[in-house]
């Protein structure tokens, strides 16, 4: 490799000749198998799932056919009220959710970054447990402490005098419901980006605002809040494909009830999936939801490179 | 930052804070309490903070249900091999990227492309790959979902390792290998040992996401290869909820990630505002 290396400079001509060509070639073969991996692995399975999303699939006992039948699967998402729901639904939860967990996680990085260095090292440690939890024992944590009968958060609400509430029960509060969890569990992920977006942030604007005479507010919201821009918009693109694809809370607090009131994009199809077995109609939302997203990151990503 | 301002508005800040931490950190505390609680007790109002009795017959009903032990192996043994597939493959192609420029602006590209993957529904995948899985006699067995979970994680493991590489000078493995080592040499007796921190932060956080994960689990694994997560969920879907059994079940999936947090929290910062891409 140092010929290589080498080479890059130009300053060693002779190496060139006695170095074999794999090398030479070298740099190809670190990245092959990552490459290989997710060619196999996530490229191999969109393409079949965008072949799929034109045709009737079947697939019984281990025999797959494919047969195209054009845009069938796709006009079909236009009548069908259960996906336009989950549409709207995922909509509202994203929205909700993200700005929930920006604010939360903006308040908590800036109070964080005030404290002494020990206190900071202590309580960030802490604060990334829930981050790190897995969803689906956190999910079933949270069942019980919303039971209707004996619940601590109902046992909570009676102590300032607010009624039992059905929670994950009523059609009307299980999304509601859900959404708290999930603010609860990434909001610290917001918090860990914006803190170290923080941390990082230039001293000298602060300086020169300083001198200036300006007050806290000021400072915050015309040197913090542009100086922590790109940091905003990456976490803002982060939490908004991860709250998009959202799946695994629904499916193992409530399996999209009750009625269809916590079903979301990414369960209907699912279900379309792994309880209806049509394989084509899935395909074809989830093509079209993969659309979505990569206009959704792309719109975000042009916004990055122009901050 | 500190100090200049007076001190009882410093001390009320801390106190704030603590006040946060506390509030963020009491559901694990009670999930984590319930499942050592009688089922009398876990059900009385008021509630009790601190158990008045201490059982472990949830952990046991749990732990000697016919599977679970199956099942907890099953996660470890995925874990391990997707995390050792991800930091290999990844750590290559983070070193290759680091270290060399290939033409046409590919750094850059293959680097974005890395990205997108992440982004995927993962209903797009996991689809075809039941099938290509069932087809190939790769569906619940381990290796098949060693190998979508290193998938799932090898943007992580890259993106995370290429920050640790690009803090390594190339002057020192140039000297290494101008005193006549081979570049494996160098790379063996420079490289690695100054990336091992990284690599044990990057490595947890593959275990941990791999020990997590649920949806690519459920679909792809019946009863050999299936995971604890799936246990955690079958648990919930009952007809009768046991809440202690599934407190139980919980803790157990929860006390490992843990300790293997507390274990290098401070990497473990690093890379998750480093490997963002990895999303919670």
């Amino acid at each position: 490799m140092l010929n290589v290396l080498r080479r890059r400079r130009g300053d060693d001509l002779q190496a060139i000749a006695k170095t074999p060509w794999w090398e030479t070639h070298l740099k190809y073969f670190f990245i092959a198998p990552s490459l290989a991996l997710l060619a196999v692995m996530a490229v191999f399975p969109a393409i079949m799932s965008w072949r799929m999303a034109f045709s009737r699939v079947t697939f019984k006992l281990g025999e797959l056919e494919i047969e195209p039948i054009g845009f069938a699967n796709f006009t079909k998402v236009f009548s069908d009220n259960l996906i336009i729901g989950s549409t709207i639904r995922t909509g509202v939860w994203v929205l909700v959710v993200v700005s929930a967990e920006i604010v939360v996680g903006l308040i908590i990085a800036f109070l964080m970054s005030k404290l002494h260095s020990r206190a900071r090292m202590i309580f960030t440690a802490a604060l990334i447990i829930p981050l790190v939890l897995p969803p689906v024992s956190v999910g079933a944590g949270w069942l019980v402490m919303m039971d209707v009968n004996f619940g601590v958060l109902n046992y909570l609400l009676s102590l300032v005098g607010i009624e039992s509430q059905l929670w994950l029960a009523d059609d009307r509060t299980a999304l509601p419901s859900i959404m708290l969890i999930d603010i609860w569990q990434s909001s610290m992920f917001v918090f860990i980006l914006m803190y170290a977006g923080i941390l990082s942030l230039p001293q000298d604007p602060y300086e020169a605002a300083a001198i200036d005479g300006a007050s806290p507010w000021q400072i915050f919201r015309d040197v913090t809040i542009p100086l922590l821009r790109p940091t905003f918009v990456v976490v803002l693109l982060l939490r908004t494909l991860d709250a998009a694809r959202i799946a695994d809370r629904m499916l193992v607090m409530t399996r999209g009830g009750p009625g269809s009131s916590t079903e979301t994009v990414t369960l209907s199809i699912y279900k379309y999936a792994f309880t209806h077995f049509n394989f084509g109609y899935a395909s074809a939302l989830s093509v079209m939801f993969q659309v979505v997203l990569i206009i959704l990151a792309t719109v975000y990503i042009r916004r990055i490179l122009q901050a | 930052m500190v100090g200049e301002r007076s001190a009882p508005l410093v001390l009320s800040r801390h106190v704030l804070m603590l006040g946060v931490v506390l509030m963020v950190l009491a559901p694990v505390y009670w999930m984590l309490m319930i499942g050592l609680k009688t089922e009398s007790e876990f059900s009385q109002i008021p509630p009790t903070i601190w158990p008045q009795e201490f059982t472990l017959e949830w952990f046991e009903a749990v732990l000697g249900k016919r599977g679970f032990g199956e099942q907890i192996m099953n996660s470890v043994i995925i874990a391990v091999i997707a995390t050792s597939i991800a930091i290999t493959v990844g750590s290559l192609a983070a070193y290759g990227l680091s270290r060399f420029q290939l033409p046409w602006g590919l750094n850059y590209h293959i680097l974005f492309f890395i990205l997108t993957v992440r982004m995927f529904p993962q209903t797009v995948t996991v689809v075809p790959l039941f099938i290509f899985f069932t087809q190939v006699g790769l569906i619940d067995t381990h290796i098949g979902m060693g190998l979508v979970h290193s998938m799932l994680e090898l943007p992580l493991a890259v993106w995370m390792m290429l920050g640790f590489f690009r803090d390594i000078p190339r002057d020192l493995e140039e000297a290494a290998m101008v005193d006549g080592d081979h570049w494996l040499g160098a790379f063996r007796k420079v490289i690695v040992p100054l990336v091992r921190p990284g690599l044990a932060a990057t490595s947890i956080l593959v275990l941990i996401a791999s020990w997590n994960e649920f949806l690519f689990s459920l679909i792809l694994t019946r009863t050999e290869a299936q995971t604890l997560p799936i246990a955690v969920a079958n648990q919930v879907t009952q007809f009768d909820i046991l809440y202690g059994r599934m407190m139980a079940a919980s803790a157990i999936s929860i006390i490992p990630v843990l300790i293997f947090t507390l274990l290098v929290q401070r990497n473990l910062i690093r890379g998750l505002t480093l490997g963002g891409v990895s999303g919670a």
